[in-house]
């Protein structure tokens, strides 16, 4: 799995971006998006704010669990009282040599399934919601500082760090 | 899942293109790599129906009115009939969709000639026969139709068609060539004695996807080469204006072709004939032992259909009176004659055997017909290619002639083919399906034994020891058809007619009875048929019954103004409709090309749905991408759906003044997917088209230039730009100043990510890295997943330590 956060101000513009891959079940925690669809990653979280402008409204809940997904990417969403939208794209890894092989098959032996991973899932739903709400926490505590001003991007390495330490401990 | 782009892309060189998009194996590749003359007038008027404006809807009208402003200029033409004008429709450009549906399910009515007819055609200039003469008069019914329905209410159709084929044209596989080679020495239509077409081998059939995409692969060729030299190309919608929903006219010429010449299958009737028309001229000595003879030979002779063909279709009897050289008078007695032995099904069409030449008084061109399969126009534009002047060699007939195949084609539909399928449905209505509707029927579906037409079935049925019903289904699972006569299907029969008849209602109930029976006894493929049938005579329904309001905003699944329809159409129901049919035709039965129009067909249903229920355009973009990942079609038919899954999102209305949860964002991604496709492909003209497109999208947005706010989207849709502006020579790019500002504005962000791509340069960088995710894209080009020798890594940590220093 590999994850790319970002964090998008009120006028569709990115404050804070981080990639990071899982740290579960023995992973290094080091996002492996292809480097030539790198771009497509920022894409597809914009075009799933769509969904959230759409969802936002629904249900009074800051957290949104799974809102979009782009073939088999799954975005995530979370929304903070200030209508900062915390994105996290969640891609499994494209490049293992047993996928590529098992593409081919997998086209006439199953049937619309397009990877294992199951998005609405509560034991998927549930880290995500650990790693917003901690993030959601160190941001109001980086955004509180005197010289932040809004949709300015946050630069701290101090945040980065907390991030990336939420990443670690929950996905 | 993965949908096959293979082929390294080519450098961007507008000439190579065609030669190498295709990584798909071709019947007939060799067409595609000659070249291309532009100044062939033959040829364009070939392509006319994708290179007008597209606001000129292509599909209307029963001629490109291309081939005779070619005949104006020699001479003065005689004035065109009613037919020819393009009249808008009364369905408007709303439902431009649905009327191409609508004229995608016509009857379909073979034709067949004796010998004498096809050599008086032959002396007028047909090398193909009776059929090429009548078979683009067939398209558009003159005048209003009247069709009544179930309920014996009366409703007048403007537009109406028929389909006139061979008799057994619909079953020319589009594989195998022993079949067609063996059906050419048997089919006297196909086969013309003299060979003039010895290189053409065509099939007159469909339903081959990758032929579909050969064929509007050649469209845009010839697009492209042809508005290359003008800057303002004019077959494109004005860029300037606001959202136009314009369909694509490649992606109308896509769906049309997907929907001609539906190959003849067990599962569905509608390539089945409703009518053979059995020509005699007036030249032949004994004509009624003749017309004897034609109509033996359709129930025993070789030109009997399959078995799982239902034989009892109408005969109507023309005779095709020589207006030059033979006698009125015993013309006409002969005409009395016929009509007193074969009833009143009988025409006489008085036709002049002589030649037309374009400079004639009271010539015209044959108007070029609109649902022709596509391995057929591809051949006729391998042909055309072959003619060195530009002189066009479509055949001409007089205007007198014209006039009399109207006639006989209005006759033909209005006082034969439309009651009789009239009747046919009323009394199958009656006889079989209120049988089944009734209580008595639910307890036949059960126990079949006891059915009075369940006793036809001899052979055993090898999937039958799993239950009771099954042994005792109609269901001939060896072969895998019903027998024509069995209660299932005729009621799919009366349901296609009732389709064709533009009868929904009906059409839907049956379809939906069907679908359980067909389950019931695992006949996969009607199965899948009857599902798809069922989704889309209910969207039909539901876009018929709609009066054209404005957007009414629920995100929820709206009800319908009228409480008879609402219970029909539920999105949920059409997903799972849409689920079983797609699932069944292509796991069960794999057979993609039914698959893909099953889902293209709801796709743009659904889309026009979108005006009463948002959540529509939801649907129909969930189907388009499943049709997508499924692979069902190749890189050409990729692009399309990716443009139309971006149009669905443009029509969706969004909320209150702010338009939340509208799809702006999603469709500007999709148009600049579909723009790095085109550009993939050599379309650079398209290629712009979509990246217009995109950026009015995200133009549009309350923030001016926001896209320029994500770095990497930013760069590449400048990539993407300077790509097309390159290869498309100086189209100048009226925005080009504003961009110069953003870049500078993006500098300072890009701070964030120190080591993003540098391909930036003046190089232009092949854009073939999009879409990677590897899910549906092979990866392309030349630097094969860099981050597998740890770059990714190095990256990562790199960026890390800059950022914490």
């Amino acid at each position: 799995m590999s994850y790319y956060f970002a964090i998008i101000g009120t006028k569709d513009n990115p404050l804070f971006e981080h990639e990071f891959g899982t740290s579960r079940q023995g992973g290094d925690g080091v996002a492996r998006f292809r480097e030539d669809a790198r771009h497509m990653n920022q894409f597809i979280v914009h075009s799933s704010l769509d969904i959230v402008e759409e969802v936002q409204w629904g249900g009074g809940q800051m957290y949104l669990k799974h809102v979009d997904s782009f073939r088999n990417s799954h975005v995530f969403s979370f929304i903070t009282g200030g209508n900062v939208k915390f994105m996290l794209l969640v891609a499994p890894d494209t490049h293992n040599a047993s996928r590529a092989s098992s593409a081919s098959t997998a086209r006439s032996s199953t049937y619309g399934q397009v990877s294992t991973y199951n998005p609405t899932a509560p034991s998927t739903e549930e880290p995500i919601r650990n790693f917003f709400i901690e993030v959601y926490d160190a941001w109001l505590k980086t955004i509180m500082s005197p010289f932040y001003q809004v949709n300015m991007p946050v630069k701290s390495p101090v945040f980065r760090g907390r991030v990336a330490g939420a990443a670690k401990k929950y996905l | 899942m993965s949908s096959p782009v293979k082929s390294p892309v080519q450098s961007p060189s507008p000439d190579l293109e065609s030669s190498s998009v295709f990584p798909r194996v071709r019947q007939v590749s060799s067409s595609t790599f000659l070249p291309y003359r532009h100044s062939n007038p033959s040829l364009s008027s070939l392509f006319a129906s994708t290179s007008s404006l597209p606001t000129s809807h292509p599909s209307s009208g029963s001629a490109t009115p291309t081939p005779s402003v070619i005949a104006g200029a020699s001479t003065t033409t005689g004035s065109h009939n009613g037919s020819d004008q393009t009249a808008p429709t009364s369905s408007g450009r709303r439902g431009e969709p649905r009327d191409l549906i609508l004229r995608a399910f016509v009857p379909h009515v073979g034709v067949l000639a004796s010998e004498d007819t096809e050599e008086m055609m032959r002396e007028k200039g047909f090398v193909e026969g009776f059929l090429e003469l009548i078979r683009p008069f067939g398209e558009k019914v003159p005048g209003k139709v009247v069709i009544r329905d179930s309920i014996g209410s009366s409703r007048s159709w403007e537009e109406y068609g028929l389909r006139f084929t061979g008799l057994r044209d619909g079953l020319g596989a589009p594989k195998p060539p022993i079949r067609r080679s063996l059906e050419a020495t048997m089919d006297p239509i196909n086969g013309s004695p003299e060979t003039i077409r010895p290189m053409l081998s065509y099939a007159r059939v469909g339903g081959d996807i990758s032929q579909v995409e050969d064929l509007v692969d050649r469209h845009l060729a010839f697009a492209e080469s042809r508005t290359e030299p003008d800057d303002q190309p004019e077959d494109y919608p004005d860029p300037k204006s606001p959202f136009s929903d314009t369909i694509s006219p490649f992606y109308t010429l896509y769906l049309r072709r997907l929907l001609s010449a539906f190959p003849m299958t067990p599962h569905e009737t509608f390539a089945h004939p409703v009518a053979c028309v059995i020509a005699i001229s007036s030249r032949i000595p004994n004509p009624i032992d003749e017309l004897r003879r034609l109509y033996d030979s359709t129930n025993t002779g070789e030109r009997r259909l399959p078995p799982w063909v239902n034989n009892d279709y109408l005969r109507y009897y023309v005779l095709v009176h020589d207006d030059d050289h033979d006698d009125i008078t015993k013309s006409m007695a002969l005409y009395e004659q016929m009509k007193r032995k074969f009833g009143l099904h009988c025409h006489l069409l008085r036709l002049r055997s002589s030649q037309c030449v374009p400079s004639d008084d009271d010539s015209l061109r044959l108007p070029a017909s609109e649902w022709v399969s596509a391995s057929e126009e591809l051949a006729e534009i391998q042909r055309r290619e072959a003619i060195y002047e530009g002189e066009d060699s479509t055949p001409c007939i007089f205007e007198s002639d014209a006039t009399a195949i109207r006639t006989f084609v209005r006759e033909l539909a209005t006082q034969s083919i439309i009651p009789s399928m009239e009747r046919l449905s009323a009394l199958w209505n009656e006889q079989v399906v209120s049988r089944r509707r009734g209580l008595s029927g639910r307890f036949m579906s059960l126990s079949k034994r006891w059915a009075p037409f369940g006793s036809s079935r001899t052979s055993s049925n090898p999937i039958g020891s799993l239950g009771s019903t099954n042994s005792n289904s109609n269901y001939d699972g060896l072969q895998g058809f019903y027998r024509p006569d069995s209660p299932e299907a005729i009621m799919r029969k009366l349901a296609d007619f009732a389709f064709m008849l533009r009868d929904f209602k009906l059409a839907h109930s049956v379809y939906d009875l069907l679908r359980q029976d067909f389950s019931h006894d695992k006949a996969w493929k009607y199965h899948a048929g009857a599902n798809e049938m069922a989704v889309i005579s209910a969207l039909m329904l539901a876009n018929a019954s709609t009066p054209s309001s404005g957007p009414v905003a629920t995100a929820s699944t709206s009800s319908l103004s009228t409480s008879s329809t609402s219970s029909k159409f539920r999105l949920e129901t059409i997903d799972n409709l849409l689920d079983t049919a797609s699932y069944s035709y292509i796991t069960r039965c794999s057979t993609p090309y039914y698959a893909l129009r099953c889902l293209c067909l709801a796709l743009e249903l659904l889309k026009l749905r979108v005006t009463v229920n948002t959540a529509a355009a939801d649907s129909a973009v969930t189907w388009a991408s499943k049709a997508l990942e499924l692979g069902l079609v190749g890189p050409l038919g990729h692009v399309l759906l990716a443009e139309r899954v971006a149009a669905c999102y443009t029509v969706r209305p969004g909320l209150g003044m702010l338009r939340y949860g509208s799809r702006m964002r999603s469709a500007a991604f999709w148009n600049v997917l579909a723009s790095d496709h085109w550009i993939r492909l050599g379309r650079y003209a398209r290629a712009d088209h979509a990246l217009i497109q995109a950026t009015k999208a995200y133009g549009s947005d309350d923030v001016a230039g926001m896209h320029s706010e994500f770095p990497h989207m930013k760069e590449f849709v400048d990539q993407l730009r300077e790509v097309i502006t390159q290869n498309r020579g100086p189209t100048a790019l009226d925005d080009n100043g504003e961009e110069e500002q953003d870049v500078e504005e993006t500098e300072e962000l890009l701070d964030m990510k120190p080591h993003r791509r540098s391909l930036m340069g003046p190089v232009p960088p092949s854009p073939t890295k999009l879409i990677a995710d590897g899910t549906t894209l092979e990866p392309l080009g030349e630097k094969e997943r860099p981050d597998q020798d740890g770059f990714g890594v190095q990256e990562l940590s790199k960026s890390d330590m800059q950022e914490s220093e």
